[in-house]
């Protein structure tokens, strides 16, 4: 599979303070990537980086094919979308007025406005003036104004950020139907259930590091115990190990129906991200 | 430069306009001077042209200037310009785009002011060439201190140095200051003043003196600009 996006020896440092150390990885093209990581990790100056708001101190950023250096040219602003954490709507113009401003701006045609709003499930809201919004429907509309000109690549910085979670739901779905059809998406988040859902791999950024990088199951799976959590009709409860010497216990409990329940017990991304770095995803 | 993104730059803007108490009285202060001068000076042939240049210097700095100024800094400050510049328009569409609606505002304020007192001293081709020229050094003037400014509160802090050093300048005359004074002096540099010289004489002097003011502003617009573009 091709790469949307690659990543070698990146670093960026303020002053005395080294924000970004060295990071390297990789974006597959159609996949859904998220950088987990709390608040000051450095996800933020990341994607600032890799949408050239911030340029980088050392290292090679390659995003669609162009180096940093084409980050400010209309063909590369034309390919990607971008919802930053800070990313605002003109308060006094409608959620329709909004969106036709960029629909303008990237030369997309005007019916993707209400393919859009149907999508976000704000179609209804569409003449309602964005200073009438709430702040979950804001987010919405701003995802949609990301999403305008059917971009390959789309940054999200903290999209669903203290939002309510039927909004969470509305904003995940958007994302997944945007991805069926190839889009590939870069996400940050300190949300590990959002990571998990949405996510083919993440990344862990901790103090400007990378930590790991792989599928939320290959993480959950690495960093487990390797046992099973059987309840048995009986009532008893076992821990049985994962390995080729339990397999035939295993088999003999589903075989004389003695098994109630079995679950693996794998841990959260949030608790693997607690092993890894000592610190919450908060 | 992009037509069809100039366009929906200006669509917005106008509507955004509309919307902006702040900026819908803008365009009614020179034509409130110009009636009271009207009003005032009943029966006098014409204006001199240090109070004609008063209405167009309020009609440049509290229209041109204040308007252009506003909307740069609450596109700053409420962080949508951001969203503009990561969209494919350039600077020139950006900033071609937010100015015609301030144009086309001033166009009409001043038109319709100087219609009040007297358009004719205006009506010949040096003199509206320099008005034009004029309108261009305020524009910018504007954009960079909305960029610089970064809050619609601060603006007003830097319109008024503007008004009273740029817009009101033909008033200086009015102060008792000696004609050979440092204030007479350095005033006279200034791009109203050589405005007013545009009708006097047939040197084009004074329309590069202001085509100087013009790159001076633009180089200003342009560092401010820059630093607006990334958060280097």
């Amino acid at each position: 599979m091709k790469s949307a996006m690659e990543v070698k020896e990146l670093q960026k440092v303020f002053g005395k303070n080294i924000a970004i150390k060295h990071v390297d990885f990789n974006v597959k093209q159609g996949e859904i990537f998220g950088l987990l990581g709390p608040s000051g990790s450095g996800k933020t100056t990341m994607v600032k980086i890799l949408t050239g708001e911030l340029s980088k101190t050392a290292g090679d950023v390659n995003v669609l094919g162009m180096d940093s250096s084409k980050f400010k040219t209309s063909d590369f602003k034309s390919k990607v979308g971008i919802l930053s954490d800070n990313s605002t709507l003109y308060k006094r113009l409608s959620v329709y007025d909004n969106l036709k401003l960029f629909c303008k701006l990237y030369k997309a045609p005007l019916h993707h406005i209400d393919d859009i709003l149907h999508d976000v499930h704000l179609y209804e809201e569409r003449f309602k003036t964005a200073s009438d919004l709430s702040k979950g429907m804001a987010q919405r509309v701003l995802l949609a104004k990301a999403l305008i000109h059917k971009p390959d690549l789309v940054f999200l910085d903290e999209p669903t950020s203290a939002l309510d979670p039927g909004t969470m739901i509305h904003i995940h779905r958007a994302l997944q139907k945007l991805n069926e059809v190839g889009t590939t998406i870069f996400l940050t988040t300190h949300n590990m259930e959002e990571a998990t859902e949405l996510c083919d791999r993440v990344a862990f950024l901790h103090k400007g590091e990378l930590q790991e990088l792989d599928s939320p199951a290959a993480l959950r799976y690495k960093y487990s115990d390797h046992t099973f959590h059987v309840e048995t009709v009986a009532g008893e409860r076992m821990v049985i190990k994962n390995e080729p010497e339990t397999a035939d216990q295993v088999r003999q409990l589903i075989a004389n129906r003695q098994v109630k329940a079995m679950h693996t017990d794998n841990p959260t991304l949030g608790q693997i991200f607690l092993k890894v770095t000592g610190k919450e995803l908060v | 430069m992009n037509i069809q993104r100039i366009h929906a730059i200006f669509e917005k803007d106008i509507k955004d306009f509309m919307k902006n108490m702040m900026l819908l009285v803008l365009p009614a202060l020179p034509l409130v001077i110009a009636l009271l001068y009207a009003l005032t000076s009943e029966g006098e042939a014409e204006l001199p042209l240090p109070l004609l240049y008063l209405i167009v210097g309020m009609a440049f700095s509290g229209i041109t200037s204040a308007m252009i100024m506003t909307m740069m800094a609450e596109e700053n400050e409420k962080n949508t310009l951001r969203g503009l510049i990561q969209s494919p328009a350039s600077f020139v569409d950006i900033i071609v785009g937010k100015s015609l609606v301030t144009g086309i505002i001033t166009l009409i304020s001043l038109v319709a002011s100087l219609m009040i007192v007297g358009i004719e001293p205006f009506l010949e081709f040096r003199v509206i060439l320099g008005l034009i020229l004029l309108f261009l050094f305020f524009l910018l003037l504007g954009i960079g201190i909305g960029l610089f400014s970064k809050t619609v509160s601060a603006t007003s802090a830097y319109l008024m140095p503007v008004m009273l050093l740029f817009g009101f300048t033909s008033m200086v005359g009015t102060f008792g200051f000696a004609e050979d004074s440092m204030a007479i002096t350095i005033t006279d540099t200034f791009p109203i003043m050589q405005a007013i010289k545009i009708h006097d004489s047939s040197s084009w002097m004074p329309m590069v003196v202001i085509a100087i003011w013009i790159i001076a502003a633009a180089i200003f617009t342009y560092v401010c600009f820059r630093n607006t573009m990334t958060d280097d």
